[in-house]
């Protein structure tokens, strides 16, 4: 769906933290949103979690760097880090270029996926959230 | 929110007050500069790959990555920190990145223009001159649970330091980023031909950022922040964090937003090409190609560095132009073809191979 010229992808799962995760067969794929991107502008740098570390739903598990601000990247369900995107190394702009799919960050593999989905946001929760960050976002302009 | 107006404190002291009270959860503005000098990489850089790590040690310069963004640079006690540091969750704060530093960075704007040098925020997170000079860079990032915001007022800057600081490919490249400097950089010396009494600037900025943070409450290094802080210097100063690999290899230097000394090296059949150049806005203001490679007529290779020139530096524009010069000004250079010198000068040094 697009919510007032941002995309997300109707299927995925979004938290407060602008990251979204993808349930795929036993495994979580996660990134960060277009909105998130487009407000960050051009990443320059990302830092992503070991494979085999374990991260928790909504801690922070790596860092980016845009404009000179370096911010988190917040884990979006628990479990083991099973793969991360090594392109994101040397290309960091991916996530720029394809928030969804060329630029996904990290291979969950879940500790308590039922429950922790339920935290999440998908359809109107989700359309109410953004809707509300992007008035706090243009009320500071 | 509390004031600590610190003065100069020794060793890593200016940079690791603010990466303390950030993890401790403290919201406070710091004034603060550095007592000897220091060597400062971002937190995503290389320091083995960006700084001179032996010339450092040699003259005593302390190098130190900070949780924050943007590049290596050398920090004095010429220059006056402000630092500022809250709770991700309070309200008063703008979220969007953008306007963090375009608001965070009016009360140093204006501390500028009481001291009579017209200064502004611009995009890449750098204050400029109305003349386009650098004249604070800035940065920023999320620590603890706090975030943080940190620029410099410069009362004078030491280019010939900062590029002897650096780890570049050869002194003609360090000679091109000191020059860039003294052009592209300004300081309240400069400026105004002298620097104005230290305590003046710094109420002044105190007073500005008051305005736009409301009631400061002036506090003091205790126990408790200095604790932490060398706890913090332990894993600052560890070979673990300092030096931290990355895969990125640095293409340059940047010398304020938009505007950095780039080099290449390719291996051509006919013999080594290196190529120093400033682009702005990715275009090359300049450019100087050297080697072992031979070049006939010899006087047409400074004619070639002139033709580029406002060329943007993009692979096909670039390849056109040297192509044209080559046909043009009948050009032998043999084992060296027009592609090669493209190749040297668009990609990044990480890309090429020797």
């Amino acid at each position: 769906m697009e919510i007032e010229g941002y995309h997300f992808p109707d299927d995925l799962y979004y938290d407060k933290e602008h990251y979204w995760c993808r349930v795929k067969g036993n495994v979580v794929v996660m990134g960060t949103t277009d909105f998130a991107q487009k407000m960050a502008g051009e990443i320059v740098y990302v830092q992503l979690p070991l494979i085999g570390k374990l991260v928790n739903q909504g801690k922070p598990c790596g860092a980016l760097e845009s404009g000179k601000w370096v911010g988190r990247v917040y884990a979006v369900i628990s479990g083991k880090v099973v793969e991360v995107n090594e392109a994101l190394e040397d290309s960091p702009e991916l996530i720029n270029q394809s928030p969804y799919d060329q630029g996904w960050m990290v291979k969950i593999e879940p500790a308590n996926l039922e429950e922790e989905l339920g935290n999440l946001m998908q359809g109107d929760d989700l359309i109410r959230f953004v809707k509300s960050e992007i008035v706090r976002v243009a009320a500071e302009k | 929110m509390y004031l600590f107006d610190l003065g100069k404190l020794p060793g890593q002291g200016s940079m690791l007050i603010f990466h303390a009270l950030a993890r401790m959860g403290v919201e406070a503005l710091v004034i603060v500069s550095p007592k000897s000098p220091l060597a400062s990489i971002g937190y995503f850089q290389d320091a083995e790959k960006e700084i001179d790590l032996s010339y450092c040690r040699q003259n005593g310069i302390s190098a130190m990555r900070r949780e924050v963004g943007g590049g290596a640079t050398y920090l004095d006690e010429n220059q006056i920190f402000y630092q500022l540091i809250w709770k991700r969750s309070n309200s008063r704060f703008p979220v969007e990145m953008r306007r963090i530093f375009e608001e965070l960075s009016i009360p140093a704007c204006e501390t500028y223009r009481r001291f009579g040098i017209e200064a502004s925020f611009r995009r890449e997170n750098d204050i400029v001159t109305r003349e386009g000079k650098k004249i604070a860079g800035e940065g920023g990032g999320d620590i603890g649970n706090c975030m943080v915001f940190v620029g410099g007022i410069l009362l004078d800057f030491d280019c010939e330091a900062m590029s002897k600081i650096l780890r570049v490919p050869d002194e003609k490249f360090r000679d091109k980023v000191y020059k860039s400097m003294e052009e592209n950089l300004t300081t309240m010396k400069r400026e105004l031909d002298q620097i104005p009494p230290r305590e003046e600037i710094v109420r002044t900025l105190i007073g500005e950022y008051g305005k736009r943070l409301g009631n400061l409450e002036p506090a003091e290094l205790d126990d408790r922040l200095v604790e932490r802080m060398r706890a913090l210097e332990k894993w600052f100063t560890s070979d673990r964090f300092l030096f931290k690999k990355t895969r990125k290899v640095p293409k340059g230097v940047k010398i304020k937003g938009g505007l950095e000394i780039r080099y290449g090296i390719h291996k051509a059949k006919g013999g080594l090409i290196r190529t120093v150049e400033e682009v702005e806005e990715n275009r090359i203001n300049e450019i100087g190609i050297s080697g072992d490679f031979q070049f006939y007529p010899k006087d047409d290779l400074a004619n070639m560095e002139l033709e580029l020139r406002k060329t943007e530096c993009e692979e096909e524009r670039v390849h056109r132009k040297i192509q044209q010069f080559y046909e043009e000004h009948h050009i032998e250079a043999p084992g060296v073809a027009p592609q090669d010198f493209t190749t040297a000068i668009v990609q990044s040094q990480s890309e090429v191979s020797e």
